[in-house]
């Protein structure tokens, strides 16, 4: 009896031990506060609010803003811009996924007060000013974010051992940030992401989405491949197991942070395995007519008379 | 109430009981792991799978900055892991690769074992110039059939932020200060990429915008300097990596048709047109098709399962030409009805290593 009760004792033992480190930081990871600023005068003349009860279980139809930051040595880390910022409406039971692409240079109203470059959101008041910003401005509910710091991306496409990407043309950029390779911030590189279908690394893979010299349609082309990138990271998520998981988050670290609990990932994980149809996964980037150049500060003007009513349609 | 000596005894027992279960546990659950980080393995170290169907001739193929010789079944690593990729073969049986550094890169002239007898470019920019733009990169280099073109895809000219690849020719013995431009690439696009020389003129990929304002790449023709050529593809077709048969008479190119797929696609080639198209891989993202030098089928790259690392293929001809029943002799006994037969499939020659899916292959007899 005594040897039998060792024997589960030090097998939960051993468990805990393998996934302690990846507990850890899912905890520290997950479930974050959205802090929601204080919304300025002009929000009350906008509707719906984010930050209210999640009126979506998983089974349900739910929505997610993704955001990406250049959070090098460039930035504060508590002030960073979002050069990424993905609308995801996932509604399980027609396994249908769509994705929206917000400019980041889109030139909006903050929830925080004032005008400015949508990117900038966030550093006015994290997650939350991000998640309120949207919400007003395109009048949709957001559940819940997600948040990949830089390095957050390299390292989550090494640690699933790289991706398979269709990379639609030769990504050529000779001044391209070196960030990441570069003592000095402010550095630049050359980059050279050939095309066609390969295997990236997570290097590479940084590149091909972040580049955006190359390519006549700017952030816009770079939304695209961002799309691109982010299928071919579920495409291989489906072949993890809950026993990677540890060595996930020691690759990760802190680059990720999410506002979804622990609970709702376990839930979450087999659903994304389950949409295999690509033709369910629908790809929305803003371009002209919806947007177009010449906004104060070089930034990009939204034709809210066509963008409200696309938005609409697709996260109701 | 047990004794101390048992009661020690038992305690010991049971630390090693729990050690045991605890190390076991951990062990266990880290063998439950997928492994999909496995960095893949050199093809000096995983020979080609047993019983695996033994390639003709030797061909050549990159992975994590090497090039590799596959003869009689076996690699050989030619180059050291140091940029090398993308071999064709010259007309006396050496190669030209390139090298890619960090800022720029640089064909080479490499013996058949992967000596440098020459470099042929010379794109890095004075140590003196800071300015990242004034490094070159020169990629998928090709010989003429008369051994004495050397064709690429060169990013010159740019313009500020706009870094486009455009084909040149240069002599194979000289400098590119004798090299001539021969493409008009478009703007913000990537450019002209991979030359192929064919009887009559030359066949590369073109990368531009199409009617929904996404970039797609085509195959083009042309056979003057500078000149419009034709487009050989349609926008929606979204071709590129073209590769064309020993007899000249048939173009193999990987088609995405504008998603994230690749399909390995096959026309028949007049010298001036394609033909009909002929989808023979679909299930596969497919990369690089490279014809065997005795015409006994077409190997690729691709994964082995879904999101993996580029393994080695090969198509048997058969399984895209199958072979024509005889036709009865007049006079002679009517034929038996041939059963349909049998669907001949991709043979995987390697398993488990990670081939460089934008470096060309190069198969020599």
């Amino acid at each position: 009896m005594l040897v039998l009760l060792a024997i589960v004792v030090s097998s939960v033992a051993g468990g805990l031990a393998y996934f302690l480190p990846a507990a850890q930081l899912a905890i520290e990871s997950t479930g974050q506060v959205i802090d929601l600023p204080t919304p300025s005068p002009t929000q009350l003349l906008v509707s719906p609010t984010p930050g209210s009860p999640s009126p979506s279980a998983v089974t349900g139809a739910f929505t997610v803003l993704l955001l990406g930051s250049d959070d090098d040595s460039k930035f504060n880390p508590d002030h960073v811009l979002t050069q990424s910022m993905i609308l995801v409406r996932v509604v399980p039971s027609k396994q249908q996924v769509t994705m929206l692409s917000i400019p980041r240079d889109l030139y909006v109203h903050f929830s925080t007060g004032g005008y400015g470059k949508i990117d900038g959101a966030y550093s006015y008041g994290g997650p939350g000013a991000a998640m309120a910003t949207v919400a007003q401005d395109f009048g949709v509910h957001i559940d819940d974010y997600i948040w990949v710091g830089l390095l957050g991306l390299v390292k989550l496409i090494d640690a699933i051992g790289g991706i398979d990407v269709v990379t639609s043309h030769p990504v050529l950029d000779d001044y391209y940030p070196a960030d990441i390779v570069s003592t000095w911030a402010y550095d630049y590189q050359r980059v050279a992401v050939l095309a066609g279908p390969q295997h990236l690394d997570g290097i590479h893979a940084m590149q091909y989405v972040r580049s955006r010299h190359g390519d006549l349609q700017s952030d816009f082309g770079r939304s695209q491949r961002q799309q691109q990138v982010l299928m071919a990271i579920r495409q291989k998520a489906k072949l993890l197991s809950p026993e990677d998981l540890p060595a996930l988050s020691a690759a990760i670290g802190k680059e990720m942070k999410t506002s979804i609990s622990i609970p709702e990932v376990a839930a979450l994980l087999p659903l994304a395995a389950s949409f295999d149809n690509p033709d369910q996964i629908r790809q929305i980037v803003l371009l002209p007519p919806y947007t177009h150049g010449g906004g104060p500060g070089g930034s990009v003007t939204a034709n809210w008379g066509l963008i409200l009513p696309l938005v609409h349609q697709y996260f109701p | 109430m047990i004794p101390p000596l048992p009661r020690i005894l038992l305690g010991a027992f049971l630390s090693v009981v729990m050690l045991v279960g605890a190390t076991g546990t951990y062990i266990f659950l880290g063998t439950k792991a997928s492994h999909v980080a496995a960095p893949p393995k050199k093809p000096t170290v995983s020979t080609p799978r047993a019983q695996a169907f033994t390639l003709p001739g030797t061909l050549y193929v990159a992975q994590d900055g090497a090039i590799y010789s596959l003869r009689v079944g076996r690699f050989h690593q030619i180059t050291p892991e140091a940029g090398w990729m993308m071999p064709a073969l010259t007309r006396d049986g050496n190669l030209v690769a390139v090298r890619q550094f960090h800022m720029y890169s640089d064909i080479y002239l490499l013996s058949p074992y992967g000596k440098v007898i020459r470099r042929i470019t010379n794109n890095a920019a004075p140590q003196r110039n800071p300015d990242p733009g004034a490094n070159h990169w020169s990629f998928y280099p090709r010989i003429s059939a008369d051994g004495k073109t050397l064709w690429m895809a060169y990013d010159k000219p740019k313009a500020g932020y706009d870094v486009v690849m455009s084909i040149w020719a240069m002599p194979l013995t000289g400098t590119i200060q004798q090299g001539k431009l021969w493409t008009n690439a478009a703007d913000y696009t990537g450019g002209d990429v991979q030359p192929l020389p064919v009887r009559g003129g030359l066949i590369y990929t073109k990368y531009d915008y199409g009617p929904n304002d996404r970039l797609v790449g085509r195959l083009w023709f042309t056979n003057r300097a500078y000149s419009a050529g034709r487009a050989l593809t349609t926008t929606s077709e979204d071709c590129r990596s073209p590769a064309v048969s020993p007899s000249g008479t048939q173009i193999a190119m990987i088609c995405t048709y504008e998603k994230q797929i690749s399909y390995l696609v096959i026309a028949s080639w007049n010298g001036t047109t394609l033909g009909p198209r002929k989808q023979i891989i679909t299930n596969q993202m497919v990369a690089q098709p490279t014809w065997a030098p005795d015409d006994s089928g077409i190997a690729y790259l691709a994964p082995a399962v879904s999101a993996g690392a580029f393994q080695l293929w090969f198509l048997p001809k058969a399984a895209y030409a199958p072979p024509v029943p005889p036709t009865p002799s007049p006079g002679a006994e009517p034929l038996p009805t041939p059963s349909p037969p049998a669907a001949v499939k991709p043979i995987q020659v390697t398993t488990d290593n990670g081939f460089d899916a934008t470096s060309p292959m190069a198969w020599d007899s």
